[in-house]
């Protein structure tokens, strides 16, 4: 049996956005190692789990885990590399209807392979059930 | 990250990324990125506490998802 055909990396994958920004819910994605400060700490040296973050929690119910970008910036302000207050913001402004019950964050990790085959696909999968009209992504 | 983007559009789901690697961005294809210009990883959407600048780089990653596509592209804008 052959293997199911892989999308190449020279394809672009292109969902048409049809609703307007007002109309629609914003997911936040970073691999910037963001959590909740209650939840448990990503591994700095490598870790391939993500975590979900309550959108309702502000910018500062949250920490990261980084030991690979600088942090002077971050650690005066979460929303530089994780706007989470900024779209609750436009949420009240009408300039979008709001977000997710979740946003969602991944780790540092050098482990390509299981990141591709596993914790991508996992990721991905939970950010459809959280059902985004948009999905906003940041790195660090 | 742009693979992470690359799966969730596979799913149906519009995404856009904000970016400050534009080159390593551009050859993984991404479907919509944004690169404010000039900023570098940690400060991915400018300066600390400066709530009216990282608005408007939200309000212009988003209202990629509205222009006519340019998948595989990273948008350079400047915000200075």
């Amino acid at each position: 049996m052959e293997k199911p055909l892989e999308l190449s990396r020279y394809c672009v994958p292109f969902t048409p956005f049809v609703k307007a920004l007002e109309e629609s819910l914003v997911c936040l994605v970073t691999t910037a190692a963001v959590r909740a400060k209650t939840d448990t700490p990503f591994n700095v040296e490598g870790d391939n789990s993500f975590r979900r973050i309550d959108s309702s929690l502000a910018g500062a119910d949250l920490a990261y885990d980084d030991a690979h970008y600088d942090h002077a910036c971050i650690d005066r302000d979460i929303n530089c590399v994780f706007p989470a207050d900024r779209l609750a913001s436009l949420a009240r402004e009408g300039r979008i209807a709001g977000m997710t019950a979740e946003h969602f964050s991944m780790g540092y990790s050098q482990a390509l392979r299981e990141l591709r085959e596993t914790t991508v696909p996992q990721l991905a999968r939970a950010v459809s059930v959280a059902r985004p009209d948009a999905v906003l992504l940041t790195g660090g | 990250m742009v693979t992470v983007q690359r799966a969730i559009e596979m799913l149906g789901i519009s995404t856009v990324l904000i970016t400050v690697e534009p080159e390593e961005s551009a050859q993984a294809r991404p479907p919509r990125a944004l690169c404010p210009r000039g900023f570098i990883a940690g400060h991915s959407l400018g300066r600390p506490n400066d709530e009216a600048l990282q608005k408007w780089i939200v309000m212009d990653a988003l209202g990629l998802l509205r222009e006519p596509a340019r998948p595989g592209e990273v948008v350079r804008r400047d915000y200075t």
